[in-house]
């Protein structure tokens, strides 16, 4: 049985205490209805937390930008620019819907909403804190890996519906790009599943510690290539900078949204900045131990449970957006990568090195029964 | 109960993209129907308690091979392939023509039946009820995969290495001597 945020619930006594008396009154069992509620709700709140970051990290985007070019950036919409994401919705809502005269009506329609279905459906087992997840699904790793790739139908659909050659090269390149990054990010996964025995998140956050020196980049010498095997790998994955050549501006006015406009366009950049954030959440919760508070087990266990989630959501997206600092600050170090280094990096550097990663840590678990190596060194 | 609801939208899934995949005109929307057909598939796997096949069933075929398919047929020109007789589902609907009412109607008719459904569960649910468990399917299927059925995992992981290297072979640009 998958934990989710309504077994969550069920543990204490208010919640069983409310659908009884709730299923008394109404004369059947609520317990059905008051899920579905918990579910509905949750699930609402959770898109609106992560398309405000996805909306924010625009404007991260940009003021971090300015910050290393030594400019100011957005700075007259609220308080330090701060409503800038606001301003940019309501001019992209108000711009003029164009649609080229040759493109395919119902696939250019579609292409932008098959972006963010694959972005958003991930959010279901995104790990926020040990009891507020959505659904620790059994298969949560493997399903993240799944759905994401609907993107990359997006992404080709945008490219050849457009009609034109730049989307069209550019929706050929993120197609290539995302299947052939698909292969070392999930071999690098596999690694850690290895480790955790158990590809649900719950399993794998709660097999680290946490400390640094409990996580499983620290574990030993392959998952610490692994953790930048996978980064690197998603970086791509997610038409990042140096690797963002789907969307290549010098050659390619912007790629395989070149002739959006608007809320569609709107909805490309959504979808995104959403999908750096899940990857930024996956690589903490794989690598750096998650939501896991760094104190003691028994410090933890004497706090009261509410304050427990409250800290683990704090921890897990303090983690994420250091990470997605990470990302944007990448972005505007590294000029971009060419085509045909991006292709021979992924198949001849990053897959060898995640296969040799993955018998390591198969090895690493046969000979020293799954012990991290600082356990070893310092016991 | 939610497993019947889950099994009615799939159901509908398929048979809907089904259909306008056999009627579509256009190729490539035909692959992309066979999207939603396959995504519906994957839905009634869940329905049987199937959870790593149904996610398999997702990574396998939208993540490769609607891709693929869509490669292919872009590559040996996708817009030769299009008919120009009259098209039954190739109308997208348009804001305020009549498509869109039909449509609309037609939604809104499939979705309030399965809410009415849920509802009409939910609301006759017994007092003392409890709640269905599932139980995981990956760790019988890995244990199966390298004790019972080891000899035809291993020999299919060979035939995709071959069939890896076939490829790598035939892409492989010829040196002139």
């Amino acid at each position: 049985m998958n934990s989710t945020v309504v077994s969550f619930f069920s543990q204490f006594e208010f919640f069983n205490d409310a659908v009884k008396s709730l299923s008394e009154t109404l004369g059947f069992n609520t317990y059905a209805a008051v899920s579905l509620l918990v579910f509905l709700v949750a699930a609402t709140v959770l898109t609106i937390v992560c398309a405000t970051i996805g909306g924010l990290g625009t404007y991260a985007e940009r003021k971090i930008s300015a910050d290393i070019q030594a400019r100011v950036g957005p700075n007259r919409v609220g308080p330090y620019g701060l409503l800038q994401p606001l301003a940019d919705a309501l001019k992209l809502l108000t711009k003029e819907d164009i649609f080229p005269a040759n493109a395919d009506k119902f696939m250019f329609y579609l292409a932008p909403f098959l972006c963010v279905l694959g972005v958003f459906t991930t959010l279901a087992v995104l790990p926020v804190s040990s009891g507020l997840t959505l659904t620790h699904l059994n298969v949560g790793v493997f399903y993240i890996i799944a759905v994401s790739s609907l993107v990359g139908v997006g992404v080709f659909l945008g490219g050849y519906a457009s009609n034109s050659k730049w989307s069209m090269l550019g929706g050929m390149r993120g197609a290539s790009q995302i299947i052939s990054y698909e292969v070392p990010i999930t071999i690098s996964i596999i690694a850690i599943v290895v480790l955790s025995g158990g590809m649900s998140f719950e399993k794998i956050v709660s097999s680290q510690g946490g400390l640094p020196h409990q996580w499983f980049i620290f574990h030993n010498p392959f998952t610490f290539i692994g953790f930048f095997i996978f980064f690197v790998s998603g970086l791509a994955e997610t038409n990042r900078a140096p690797f963002d050549l789907p969307e290549a501006e010098s050659e390619l006015v912007s790629g395989y949204h070149t002739e959006y406009t608007g809320m569609r366009f709107a909805l490309f950049a959504l979808a995104e900045y959403v999908e750096i954030f899940v990857l930024c959440a996956v690589a903490s919760t794989l690598f750096l131990g998650g939501y896991q508070l760094p104190l003691p087990e028994t410090i933890v266990s004497k706090m009261p449970a509410a304050a427990v989630q409250l800290w683990q959501t704090v921890i897990f997206f303090i983690k994420a957006l250091a990470l997605y600092y990470v990302v944007i600050w990448v972005r505007w170090t590294l000029p971009r990568i060419r085509v045909d280094r991006l292709m021979s990096i992924c198949w001849k550097v990053l897959t060898p090195f995640a296969i040799f990663n993955l018998i390591g840590v198969s090895i690493w678990m046969v000979v020293f029964k799954g012990e991290s190596l600082l356990k070893i060194i310092f016991h | 109960m939610f497993i019947w609801v889950l099994f009615l939208i799939s159901a509908l899934l398929i048979l809907g993209t089904s259909v306008a995949a056999l009627v579509t005109k256009n190729i490539m929307h035909s692959c992309i129907y066979l999207l939603g057909t396959l995504l519906g598939i994957s839905g009634l796997y869940i329905t049987l308690n199937a959870d790593f096949v149904a996610v398999t069933q997702i990574m396998v075929y939208v993540g490769g091979i609607v891709i693929l398919m869509l490669f292919a047929v872009m590559l040996t020109g996708g817009k030769e392939f299009v008919s120009k007789g009259q098209q039954l589902l190739g109308l997208a609907p348009l804001m305020g023509s009549k498509s869109t009412y039909v449509f609309g109607l037609f939604g809104a008719l499939v979705f309030g039946g399965i809410f009415a459904k849920l509802i009409s569960y939910i609301v006759k649910l017994p007092i003392d009820s409890t709640e269905q468990k599932i139980q995981s399917t990956v760790e019988s299927i890995g244990k199966l995969l390298i004790t019972d059925h080891v000899l035809a995992f291993e020999l299919s992981s060979v035939l995709l290495l071959g069939a890896l290297v076939g490829s790598a072979i035939i892409a492989r640009p010829r040196r002139e001597s």
